[in-house]
């Protein structure tokens, strides 16, 4: 696609509003920055996340036709067809030939040199590679192709991505900050715990988050001074085994709130910032759920992120960082707005959406990107999605639904079972943008695709 | 304790964590697949699990085979000693 967003985005990060991309969709780059930094007590990480690996999907709806998607598994060809049928001009799909499960799409380019020799020549050409978050493995991958990094280095993108970072900025930028503190060591958690033991007592929630946690994870509520101590105490013991009190956390005050958002900030090279858009982010439990937009906001609370973004991208760029930024937020229920909660230095959810929008949703309309959940016995062909979503369109006029993400549905699927018996059910999810004239419809759109998703699955079981 | 006893409260630390009031859960119940349980959600079992059983188990020396189904982390319940407090 050539929107507007896109090669803003481009001119932004490499100079040119028309330089070929790379697009390397690495999702599972949080998880890879919080390894060597100590949080929150935790148990051992499930090594194959195939659900969250096959969100890489989504790069298709951002890159344009003259960039390239390196993808582990191609998207399902009724659901290319359906794309295109929509209007989107798709990237080439380049897909590593060495690709092994549990593996990340990098991983497996940097093991597949005719991949590599497709890459390089790219480079040779002057694209620039854009992953979803800079790691070391995606540096490497630059440099073996010789080919530019859109953006800054893991070094800084790592750092630049710290909770206790994204803190410390709010602080000396003068933003508002939700009232908390950062722990370094075990000692300062311990002794900002006991600062709050009032607050406890009288029942009121903090949240210690871990500074590398993965989106919507490694956050625990503790609503009174028994699961302070419990933590406390399963620091300590930690401490005591490893000889090192060192951790990286943050605690904050678990706001009343009216809503949660997310706003885009885009840094160019020379330091130039754009605020690309404000949504209303939903979220159940401190999990994310979709987005909303747009927003629910005053002029004023409007005007005020705008002033975060501004000192946001500043300190951003002092520090060496360029590319895209998405800030969360959150409303008070007393409308004070909180303008930086989280600072997530690399593509966000909703970067993969930008170019759809600017597509599909009319001035004037609001839209709703979510997924649904699905439990499935064996994999979904798309044109099951596509037969049930049709039918919800046709009882509703001035709407649309968008499959946003397909690879979602089926990816667990690929996860080995046990040998012998039937395979056991799994989960899935469909991810879709939804947009409707008003609110109202929206919502009421939302529940007859949920109605109708629902019945591509197997029936609730009594528990779930 | 009993097993019968630990697999209640497992149960009640489910419906603590989750916040939903599953009922009775067979032991075959997975933890992740169909309870969707993440590793905040695990710390969290536990400290519910340390208060009602008077265990004490760090997150990072876990196997994770224990916690498949509410079957398997009752067997490691079983197995882990109580400390007296």
């Amino acid at each position: 696609m050539f929107t507007r967003y896109l090669r803003e985005i481009k001119r932004a990060l490499t100079g040119a509003p028309d330089t070929p991309l790379v697009l390397v969709c690495n999702f599972e780059a949080e998880a890879q920055w919080a390894r060597g930094h100590v949080g929150l007590p935790a148990p051992p990480a499930n090594a194959a996340r195939p659900l969250v690996a096959a969100m890489e999907e989504l790069g298709v709806l951002l890159a344009g036709p003259d960039d390239t998607l390196v993808l582990s598994r191609p998207p399902d060809p009724g659901y290319q067809d359906y794309l295109t049928e929509q209007g989107l001009a798709l990237p080439t799909v380049l897909v590593p030939e060495n690709c092994q499960p549990g593996r990340s799409t990098t991983r497996n380019a940097l093991d597949s040199p005719v991949l590599l020799d497709q890459l390089r020549r790219l480079g040779g050409d002057g694209a620039h590679l854009l992953p979803m978050g800079t790691t070391s493995d995606e540096e490497e991958l630059a440099r073996r192709c010789g080919i530019l990094l859109a953006g800054p280095g893991a070094q800084v993108v790592e750092r630049v991505n710290s909770k206790v970072y994204g803190r410390r900025l709010t602080d000396a930028a003068g933003l508002r900050p939700v009232p908390g503190a950062c722990c370094e060591t075990r000692q300062e958690l311990t002794d900002v715990l006991a600062r709050y033991q009032g607050r406890l007592e009288s029942g009121q929630p903090l949240v210690v988050k871990d500074a590398y946690g993965v989106s919507g994870k490694g956050l625990l509520v503790l609503d009174n001074p028994t699961r302070a101590a419990q933590l406390l105490r399963m620091v300590d013991r930690r401490a005591a085994r490893t000889g090192d009190d060192r951790m990286q956390v943050v605690v904050e005050e678990w706001l009343p709130k009216r809503c949660d958002l997310n706003y885009q900030i885009t840094i160019g090279r020379d330091g130039r910032a754009a605020l690309d858009f404000v949504k209303q982010a939903l979220t159940a439990q401190g999990v994310h759920q979709g987005h909303l937009m747009p927003a629910d906001l005053s002029a004023e609370q409007y005007r005020q992120i705008e002033h975060a973004a501004a000192q946001v991208a500043a300190r951003l760029h002092a520090d060496g960082y360029h590319g895209v930024v998405g800030v969360d937020a959150i409303v008070g229920a007393d409308e004070t707005l909180y303008p930086v909660l989280e600072i997530n230095a690399r593509l966000n959810m909703s970067t993969y959406q930008g170019a759809i929008t600017e597509l599909c949703q009319p001035p004037g309309t609001v839209a709703l990107a979510r997924h649904y959940p699905l439990r499935l016995a064996a994999p979904l062909e798309f044109a099951a999605v596509r037969r049930v979503l049709d039918g919800v369109r046709a009882g509703w006029p001035a709407t649309r639904v968008l499959v946003t993400c397909f690879a979602t549905v089926n990816a667990n699927a690929l996860v080995p079972v046990g040998a012998g018996g039937p395979p056991e059910p799994f989960d899935g999810r469909l991810y879709a943008l939804l947009i409707a004239p008003d609110r109202d419809r929206l919502a009421e759109l939302d529940g007859a695709v949920r109605a109708a998703v629902t019945t591509l699955s197997l029936p609730e079981e009594s528990h779930d | 304790m009993e097993r019968n006893e630990i697999v209640k409260n497992i149960q009640g630390a489910l419906t603590e964590v989750l916040m939903r009031d599953f009922g009775p859960l067979p032991e075959s119940t997975r933890l992740f697949e169909d309870m969707h349980l993440d590793s905040t959600a695990i710390l969290e079992l536990l400290m519910a699990l340390e208060d009602n059983i008077g265990i004490e188990v760090d997150p990072e020396k876990l196997d994770m085979d224990d916690f498949r189904t509410i079957g398997t982390l009752t067997d490691f319940l079983e197995r882990t000693p109580k400390v007296t407090s």
